[in-house]
């Protein structure tokens, strides 16, 4: 926990206003938000980074993965306080330019990895997680890996097959 | 160029905005000036509302309005409708408590809307909304169906007696009784068809804005049928000309069927727009969707089958007790009474039969559509009968199902409820899946499942299901002289891919670049003389009057070239995009024409009517594997064979499949929705309580698709696919889960069929056999 946070604990006070930096997407930004806003709704609304879903209340459904320093969080789950200093991605930050798709985002829309699309961006976030822990993930490891994202769409069988082919062409790409 | 094929496995065009993060869900809009609503709902299943206090909160900082359903019928505010074409036994229409869109002196259900606080932001509305005093008298829920069934029952609607809404009966009762009194052997069944949340991953939303120059109110929302929305919005309740009111849907996170009606909530922002002049915002939390966005399934069926001595079925007697709700304003009732009916008989000839269905209301939350709607409650019931006479009879359950299918040469064929299947060859799909599926390899497998501990048991089912719901719809297709063509229409993609059907259609029949091809949907200014995608019908329906529209502009446009050239119709030919008259070498490409043409464009606008529903069909094969020792199931093995007719795209189908089929596994094995059976409390509110499939509780699912019975009833031969795997996947899932247990004793399981339901079955069938 970052000192601004433990700050803001100890006083009790969360609707002070508060200003963070944070990296997001490669890009520094400063803002003034009120202490509790959560992660997920600094990046919606402040920063109008509207590809971070917010999908329910209990952090069950991990439409809202972003990568924090490198890892895979809900965003829902902790407030923006906490990420001051951090690297932020979300999903706009994958592909580097319009129209050059991210090989894992390619081989989701190759494989038919996404139907209403509500949960993909954060599916892509946690499939990254999965591919930083092993870079070629079995298919076991990769639905164990998406024990925190929901899909109500896809029944998980064109999200498997994307993440094993993404994974495949990520470590083709980097051999 | 890119032209596409119909039958192509294309990749969707939808794709790329939603992963690159850039989709227009509802809460990604923001508009100037916009505020934010909060609801105040009921904590009770059943109070009257006796005072509403809203000093305190009226003062609080940010405030800007509260409003309260009083003020609103004032305002000559109506309820959502009732479908009054539903009848009860007595033979008056269905009638509820009125739904209006916020309570006004009684509540009938936990998170019902009393009030609503528009304010700044979001957290000062929730804040106000959480000062509102509501003073309540609490009445006496009734929240089962035995309970509102009851003597002497608390009565939640004084014109609906006996709780009863609707009643339906279908066939000759005598007939069926003397058929089963004479049979061989007659199976006996009581089951739950559970209530389900569907749980789309976007909530419901709205955005609600009121412009006073043109006087019409935009309504955002996140729906599957802007036009139905638009016509319930303003004639139904705001009771005010349905031009008076636009709805525009930008990307919508999964329908299911549950956003396919307007809500409270939606009516309650368009309310507040006009009265305060500016945008009012909703996203409904997760909470608030489990208590009030529409609940699926809830039914009880009773059932007997007979047979005769060699396994014929002779009768098919049921009861059906649907639960839809505290109010009517939801499909809930014709679902349970009118449409799975339809399906009962399935893919088997029955010669007797008879049904009695009643839609019963509880104090519970409304109860709509959820992928299927009706035909997965009645196949289950009857793929699961069917299981459980195969087993009772000693035959292999493909073996029962065999001598009972209907056969192709009986098409058209008429079903005892009074629907007529245009197609299917039902023993051929049954032929390819025992192969596909090495139905007679399974014992050596259910061998090295004993080996390693395991009960291996596995289940097959042949089913089919109506689609459609409204057999019509019309289509735009304009042809610009700016080189691009359009397709205007009232469908709503919600995940289904069918912008990329729609235009796969196009590009094969006019031969034209699908890049070229932009598709218009999501606002009711448009669309409006369409209807919406319900019940599996956007592609056969919608995708036909596309083939019609493209045969259309063809013919149009020889007429046009004919002018143009001076030549007799019948000799101008048109291929890929240019039309020429044949034996020359004149000719005129397609957006040359339509730029010669009044405003520079073709327009044709092709109302279709098909000729009734789509009976899509399939055959599922399900393996499971359950740990005695601790209750789990594990689904092994999943291969799901089906007749969608014509297929557009092979990829959409098989996500389609997949995607129903998980839905289906969710309802066998994990989903639940549950009210305290005494307050009336919702125990199940949120994805903690309510449990979904994911990656890990399913397997890789194998699917083919049989091309060999196209739709007879729609140009485009494609039968309807979106709820195909709901309908057949619980049984399939249910019954191998069965057929594992019986192997330990266990004679039969409700769903969900959870770990724990397993573990104690398994305990009470040793217990038994031990005493």
């Amino acid at each position: 926990m970052t000192a601004m946070a433990t700050k803001c604990f100890l006083n009790g006070d969360l609707k002070m206003p508060a200003s963070i930096t944070v990296k997001v997407n490669g890009k520094e930004v400063t803002e003034v938000i009120k202490e509790n806003t959560l992660l997920v709704d600094f990046l919606r609304d402040s920063l109008r980074l509207t590809g971070t879903h917010i999908g329910c209340d209990t952090a069950q459904c991990g439409a809202c993965t972003v990568h924090l320093d490198g890892s895979p969080i809900k965003s829902c789950n902790i407030l923006a306080v906490q990420a001051d200093g951090a690297k932020i991605t979300t999903i706009e930050g994958l592909s580097t330019k319009e129209g050059n798709m991210h090989p894992m985002q390619k081989a989701f829309r190759d494989h038919h990895g996404l139907q209403c699309g509500f949960c993909t961006p954060g599916m892509i976030m946690s499939a990254l997680g999965i591919l930083s822990k092993s870079r070629k993930p079995t298919e076991a490891e990769i639905r164990e890996g998406l024990e925190g994202n929901l899909c109500r769409c896809t029944g998980y069988h064109n999200i498997v097959k994307a993440i094993n082919s993404g994974a495949e062409a990520i470590a083709k790409a980097q051999e | 160029m890119a032209k596409y094929g119909i039958g192509q496995a294309i990749t969707r065009r939808e794709d790329e905005r939603l992963l690159f993060g850039k989709g227009q869900f509802l809460d990604d809009i923001s508009l100037e000036g916009e505020t934010f609503i909060w609801f105040v709902r009921s904590p009770y299943a059943r109070a009257r509302i006796l005072s509403i206090d809203t000093e305190d909160a009226g003062k609080m900082e940010g405030v800007l309005k509260i409003i309260l359903g009083k003020d609103m019928r004032h305002q000559g505010v109506g309820p959502l409708p009732v479908n009054a074409d539903l009848k009860r036994a007595d033979g008056q229409s269905m009638t509820s408590p009125p739904n209006y869109p916020l309570a006004i002196d009684r509540v009938d259900y936990v998170g019902r809307a009393v009030a609503a606080v528009i304010a700044r932001s979001r957290e000062e509305a929730q804040n106000a909304a959480e000062a509102i005093l509501v003073e309540y008298e609490e009445l006496e829920a009734v929240v089962t169906i035995q309970d509102a069934l009851a003597n002497g029952a608390p009565q939640i609607w004084d014109d609906a007696p006996g709780n009863i809404a609707a009643y339906n009966e279908i066939g000759d009762a005598e007939a069926c009784d003397k058929a089963l009194a004479s049979s061989k052997h007659v199976s006996r069944i009581k089951i739950n068809n559970q209530r389900l949340v569907p749980v789309s991953m976007e909530t419901r939303g709205s955005i609600a804005n009121y412009d006073p120059d043109s006087g019409r109110i935009t309504l955002y929302t996140s729906c599957q049928n802007p036009a139905g929305l638009q016509t319930t919005l303003a004639e139904a309740v705001l009771k005010i000309p349905k031009d008076e009111v636009r709805v525009k849907v930008g990307d919508v996170g999964g329908g299911f069927g549950m956003k396919t009606q307007l809500y409270p909530e939606d009516a309650v922002c368009a309310f507040g727009a006009k009265l305060i002049g500016r945008p009012v915002r909703w996203r409904a939390t997760r909470s608030e969707e489990f208590l009030s966005g529409n609940h699926g399934r809830d039914l009880e069926n009773e059932a007997e089958m007979g047979f005769d001595s060699q396994g014929k079925i002779t009768s098919f007697r049921i009861n059906n007790f649907g639960n839809i709700g505290a109010h009517a304003s939801g499909p809930g009732a014709i679902i349970a009474v009118a449409v799975g009916p339809k399906v009962q008989t399935g893919v088997y000839h029955i010669p007797e039969f008879h049904l009695k269905a009643t839609a019963v209301l509880t104090n519970t939350n409304v109860v709509g559509a959820y992928r299927g709607a009706g035909r997965p409650e009645a196949i289950f019931l009857l793929e699961r009968i069917m299981d459980q006479a195969a087993h009772e009879l000693g035959l292999d359950p493909s073996h029962l199902r065999r001598i009972n299918l209907l056969q192709p040469s009986q098409m058209p064929y008429t079903t005892p409820t009074g629907e007529t299947f245009d197609s299917g060859n039902f023993p051929h799909m049954l032929d390819r899946m025992l192969e596909k599926s090495d139905w007679t390899g399974f014992e050596a497998r259910r061998k090295e499942s004993e080996k390693k501990g395991l009960l291996r048991g596995r289940a097959i089912s042949t089913f089919l299901e109506w689609t459609g719901a409204s057999f019509e719809e019309t289509v735009e297709v304009q042809i610009g002289g700016d080189g691009r063509l359009k397709i205007l229409t009232a469908l709503q993609a919600m995940g289904q891919g069918i912008e990329t059907c729609l235009v796969q259609v196009l590009s094969d029949k006019l031969g034209v670049d699908a890049d070229l091809i932009d598709f218009v949907q999501g606002d009711s200014d448009i669309g409006a003389y369409g209807i919406g995608s319900m019940g599996s019908r956007s592609l056969y329906i919608g995708g036909s009057a596309v083939l019609s529209a493209s045969k259309q502009v063809i013919e149009e446009g020889k007429k046009f070239a004919s002018e143009e050239f001076e030549a007799a119709e019948q000799d101008i030919v048109y291929e890929d995009g240019v039309f020429s008259v044949a034996g020359t070498d004149l000719s005129i490409g397609l957006f040359e024409l339509a730029n010669q043409q009044e405003n520079q464009r073709m327009v044709i606008k092709t109302h279709e009517t098909v000729g009734g529903p789509s009976w899509p069909n399939s055959c599922h094969v399900c393996e499971v594997e359950i740990d005695p020792n601790t209750g789990c199931t594990e689904i092994v093995r999943y291969i799901s064979g089906d007749d969608v007719g014509t297929v557009i795209n092979p990829l959409i189908v098989a996500g389609q499949v997949h995607g129903g089929i998980a839905q289906a596994v969710g309802q066998a094995l994990l989903e639940d929705t549950r009210y305290d059976s005494q307050t009336g409390q919702l125990l199940t509110g949120s994805l903690l309580d309510y449990c979904l499939p994911r990656a890990d509780d399913l397997c890789e699912i194998t699917t083919f698709t049989d091309e060999s019975s196209p739709c007879e009833i729609n140009p485009l031969g494609a039968k309807g696919v979106g709820e195909l795997g709901t309908v057949g996947g619980t049984p399939t899932v249910l019954n191998a889960v069965l057929d594992a247990l019986r192997t330990v004793g266990v004679k039969t399981i409700e769903m969900p069929a959870t770990p724990e339901k397993i573990w104690l079955a398994i305990q009470a069938a040793k217990r038994k056999h031990v005493a």
